[in-house]
């Protein structure tokens, strides 16, 4: 067990003693304990114990909240519930704010109250981090990022000479000499964005998504010194780790003068680049920012793509990042993408603002030590994609396809998985095509 | 005024200045300042969460949990109601007739509920395992101020208990839980900008 000193303490202590924050002081008061939150969890659904309670983990933050910032906490803790942060207490809370909570929020829209459950658990990291007890395997993610510029530590040379055989592919693919991986340009429309492991692991979807620019006819550009769109600071509730990877994209954004900024199919990283950054800068970002999910959309829907249902005939079925759909809003446009590029497509259930996590989120990727945990909430997505019939399940976030990756291996449920960029790259209907 | 109307009183006027102030601070305090760019309608957002997001169609702890919800709604407005009379009793308004036998079934009913609430909590290790003094307590004199109005509906001789109880409930209102009577406000406001602002709420989806 670890040990926390005084200083420690206090530090940890600070986090909750905004006073100027109404938001603060609302969630710490307004839960009842009623743990009909329960049946709404992943991990309580899996493993059904008390310690997976949402309200549980609320608690934990919440009965430290009353101990030090109430009247009735300071004088009568032992009737309120009230709870000293000693070693105990904040070994608790990383076990469980953690380790057995994926951020997913489904929790919060079920609430009998309405008491923003994530944002009481981000809040309980806020404190583990001002304490120093982010798990190390989630900190060395973030300590990459901040030391080598992307979360996979690959050096420039290594992603330049990705791209540049996967330029090779893409004219190969759409046979024109001409298409082409734009790198460090100025001036462009867009500036997009990759999640680390796409040129680590999946490069074909970044081939993918050059080919749908490339149909596109779109003015866009790759950066080779900041492209990184994940923020694993998000999730360890250290936000001035959090600010320094937000300033970066912004800062090479301004540096390559594109009008917008497209994220990368990450739930997480858009979340952090497009809701939560402005408020780690404290700044409006003088530009645009928009997912690739609204991008693919836009495209289909200006008719600037052409797409061929008949070109994917598989049962397709789709898996909603949490951050995206439930925090983010995007739900209507990746079903217009796939009504377009598939001819079977059906859904989950349930699904859109209501899915359930596949168990990836809240940085339990990168946290090897809750493996067991993560796998065993994932069966209920895996039950749930069995019930879909679907051969091919499509998901626009890199942790939910590894997190499903895995599912599909673990669980026997022989699907393929795709990122929404790469159903509607092989759905396109190319103009040399068209004329053929 | 005999003296358990003066206790009652002061009772009140301790309870109703403490809710102000906590209503006060929360109001002051605000909500934080968000940089990013709305892509949703906000005040649309506010009145659903207040609204279409409370439909218990919409929520798995009402529809899944359909026994404790109804029994939950119906301690709640038990507690309103008998709050609401508590200030036309205080003020010499006493209902008559079949009204008064009406009031009885009602709040007998809605004291059942919270009791019934209460055993949940006590026989349920889970929830028994979430659960401190202060859940107990705040369920107990909730419903025991709905079965002294009950009693009082039925006999005078009660008058003293019933107003013991309710200055008992009172006084206790902002210390614990049932400060909820104020946070669940700024809860669903609360939740209606974030949800808003993102353009999630008003919920659009089939």
């Amino acid at each position: 067990m670890e040990i926390i000193t005084i200083e420690k303490k206090k530090k940890g202590l600070e986090v909750l003693s905004n006073k100027e924050d109404g938001k603060l002081q609302t969630h710490m008061n307004a839960c009842v304990h009623c743990g009909l939150c329960a049946n709404s969890c992943v991990y309580y659904n899996a493993m059904p114990e008390a310690r997976f309670i949402p309200a549980t983990k609320v608690e934990l933050v919440s009965s430290i909240y009353r101990r030090y910032q109430t009247f009735s906490g300071k004088f009568f803790p032992s009737l309120v519930g009230a709870r000293s942060l000693d070693d105990e207490a904040a070994n608790e809370m990383v076990d469980l704010l953690f380790g057995a909570c994926t951020l997913c929020g489904r929790c919060v829209t079920h609430c009998s109250i309405g008491v923003d459950i994530s944002y009481v658990v981000k809040k309980g990291r806020e404190m583990l981090s001002a304490m120093d007890m982010i798990p190390e395997t989630l900190q060395s993610t973030i300590d990459a990022a901040l030391e080598s510029g992307n979360n996979m530590s690959i050096p420039k040379e290594e992603f330049v000479e990705t791209l540049e055989w996967l330029e090779e592919d893409l004219q190969f693919e759409v046979n024109d000499d001409e298409a082409k991986i734009h790198l460090d340009e100025e001036g462009k429309d867009i500036l997009y964005t990759l999640n680390p492991r796409e040129p680590k692991f999946f490069p074909l979807s970044i081939s993918a998504m050059a080919k749908v620019f490339h149909a596109a006819k779109e003015s866009w550009t790759l950066s080779t010194k900041m492209y990184d769109i994940t923020n694993y600071a998000y999730y360890s509730g250290n936000y001035k780790e959090a600010a320094v990877i937000t300033q970066r994209l912004y800062d090479e954004v301004e540096r390559l003068g594109a009008k917008s900024c497209v994220l990368a199919e990450c739930g997480h990283g858009s979340r952090a680049f497009r809701w939560e950054g402005p408020n780690y800068l404290k700044k409006t970002y003088p530009f645009d920012v928009f997912t690739s999910v609204e991008l693919l959309a836009s495209y289909i829907r200006e008719g600037r793509l052409k797409v061929d249902p008949a070109k994917i005939t598989q049962k397709v079925s789709l898996h909603d990042p949490c951050n995206l759909a439930r925090s983010g809003g995007i739900w209507k446009e990746q079903r217009y993408i796939l009504n377009a590029c598939v001819s079977d497509f059906v859904e989950m259930t349930p699904h859109g603002n209501d899915n359930i996590c596949c168990g990836g989120g809240g940085g339990q990727l990168a946290m090897s030590e809750y493996n067991d945990r993560r796998m065993a909430i994932g069966k209920i997505k895996a039950d749930q994609i069995k019930a879909s019939g679907a051969e091919i399940i499509a998901t626009p976030c890199h942790n939910c396809v590894d997190q499903l990756t895995q599912l599909n291996v673990t669980y026997k449920l022989g699907i393929k998985i795709m990122t929404l960029g790469e159903i509607v790259a092989d759905a396109i209907v190319l103009e040399n095509e068209e004329s053929n | 005024m005999l003296w358990y109307h003066w206790l009652a009183t002061l009772s009140a006027v301790i309870c109703l200045s403490s809710c102000i102030i906590h209503t006060f601070k929360v109001i002051r305090a605000g909500k934080p300042k968000d940089y990013a760019k709305p892509s949703g309608d906000v005040s649309a957002s506010v009145r659903y969460s207040f609204t279409g997001a409370m439909h218990p169609a919409k929520k798995e702890s009402a529809y899944m949990h359909l026994p404790t919800y109804i029994g939950g709604l119906l301690y709640h407005m038990g507690t309103f109601l008998s709050l609401f009379l508590l200030i036309l009793l205080s003020l010499g308004l006493y209902p008559s007739g079949i009204l008064t036998y009406i009031l009885v079934a009602v709040f007998s009913v809605t004291a059942v509920s919270g009791l019934a609430i209460l055993l949940k909590r006590i026989s349920s290790s889970q929830l028994r395992a979430l659960s401190n003094p202060d859940d107990y307590l705040s369920n107990i004199l909730v419903s025991l101020f709905q079965l002294a109005t009950v009693a009082l509906l039925l006999s005078q001789d009660f008058v003293a208990v019933y107003y013991v109880s309710a200055s008992l409930l009172l006084l206790y209102i902002p210390l614990g839980k049932l400060k909820h009577l104020v946070y669940f406000f700024a809860a669903r406001y609360h939740l209606g900008i974030f949800f808003g602002s993102r353009n999630v709420w008003p919920s659009k989806q089939s």
